[in-house]
C-alpha cells in the first residue's frame, strides 16, 4: 500500500518538536475573535475566550507530508487546559509537538490521526495552558 | 450558584451562516477550503461548506462561560467532533452538571443539530469560587 510509507515516515515524527512561536495577545484580535464567535460578553475585550489561543498561533504543527494521506482533513478534537488567564497584552509562546500518529482502519475507509500537544508560556515563563488536538486525515 | 448533578446549563442556540465562517476563517487564521468554498468542500466528499469543529467549540465554551460567569474558573474543556454541520442550520448547543464534589464540579456538554444528533461531545471542569 503506497500510503504505508507516509505513516512510517510521520511515526518517526513522534516526540518531535516544532520551533516555539512567539505572539501578543492583541484587544484588536480578541475583538474580532469574539465577534467571530458570535460571544458578545464584554469580558473578551480584556480577556482570552475558551478557544481564543488557537487562533493566536498556529494549533498544530503543521506536516505538509501527511497532506500525501487521503483527501482532507478534518478535526476529530480539542483539549484544553487553563492554568492563568490570558489577557490583553501578554505574550504568549506556544511549544508544540507530535505526541502519536496512528492508523485506524473504519467504515468507510483507513483514517491517520495525528495528536499533537501545545504547551503555552507567558512573558514571565509560566505555563498558562496547554492544548491536546486529533487532526485526521481522510 | 450552587451546581447539582444533573443540573442542566441553560442551552444556546447560534445560527452560523456562511458569513461567520468566512469571519471565524479570518480571526482564527484557518483557511482551510472546506470552510467557505462550496466546490472544493464537495470535492474532497462534503456535502458543501462545513462549520470549524473549533468554531463549534467556541460555542460550547460560551455555553460554559455563559452559565458560570465570574462565579468560578474553567479548569479543563475538551471536545469531540462527531458528524459535520453546515451553514443555515441552527446550532444548539447543551449541558449538565455530572460530578459535584466540593467546590470542584465537572460538566457534559454538546453541541446538536436540528434532528437532534449530537455532532460534538465534550466535558469540562470548573472550579467555583474563583
Amino acid at each position: 500500500m503506497a500510503t504505508t510509507s507516509v505513516v512510517d515516515r510521520l511515526r518517526s515524527r513522534i516526540g518531535s518538536t516544532a520551533p516555539s512561536i512567539s505572539a501578543t495577545v492583541e484587544a484588536g484580535h480578541l475583538k474580532r475573535f469574539a465577534e467571530a464567535i458570535g460571544d458578545p460578553n464584554p469580558r473578551w475585550l480584556q480577556e482570552a475566550p475558551p478557544t481564543f489561543l488557537v487562533a493566536l498561533v498556529p494549533a498544530s504543527v503543521h506536516l505538509d507530508e501527511a497532506e500525501e494521506y487521503g483527501r482532507g482533513w478534518l478535526n476529530g478534537g480539542n483539549r484544553f487546559e487553563y492554568i492563568e488567564p490570558v489577557r490583553v497584552g501578554d505574550r504568549i509562546t506556544a511549544t508544540g509537538r507530535v505526541a502519536d500518529v496512528y492508523e485506524k482502519s473504519g467504515s468507510s475507509g483507513s483514517l491517520l490521526f495525528i495528536i499533537f500537544e501545545t504547551e503555552y508560556t507567558n512573558q514571565h515563563g509560566r505555563a498558562v495552558a496547554r492544548l491536546r488536538g486529533t487532526a485526521i486525515r481522510r | 450558584m450552587k451546581p447539582k448533578v444533573g443540573d442542566e446549563l441553560p442551552e444556546l442556540i447560534k445560527h452560523p451562516t456562511t458569513r461567520q465562517l468566512v469571519q471565524y476563517a479570518g480571526a482564527q487564521g484557518d483557511f482551510y477550503e472546506i470552510h467557505y468554498d462550496q466546490d472544493f468542500a464537495r470535492g474532497v466528499g462534503l456535502p458543501g461548506v462545513i462549520l470549524h469543529g473549533l468554531l463549534k467549540a467556541a460555542f460550547l465554551g460560551q455555553l460554559v462561560t455563559d452559565w458560570l460567569g465570574e462565579e468560578g474558573t474553567l479548569k479543563t474543556f475538551e471536545v469531540s467532533y462527531r458528524g459535520t454541520d453546515v451553514p443555515g442550520r441552527p446550532y444548539r448547543s447543551r449541558g449538565r452538571v455530572t460530578k459535584v464534589e466540593g467546590p470542584h464540579v465537572e460538566l457534559e456538554v454538546w453541541g446538536e443539530d436540528p434532528d437532534g444528533n449530537r455532532t460534538t461531545v465534550g466535558s469540562a471542569a470548573v472550579e467555583m469560587g474563583g
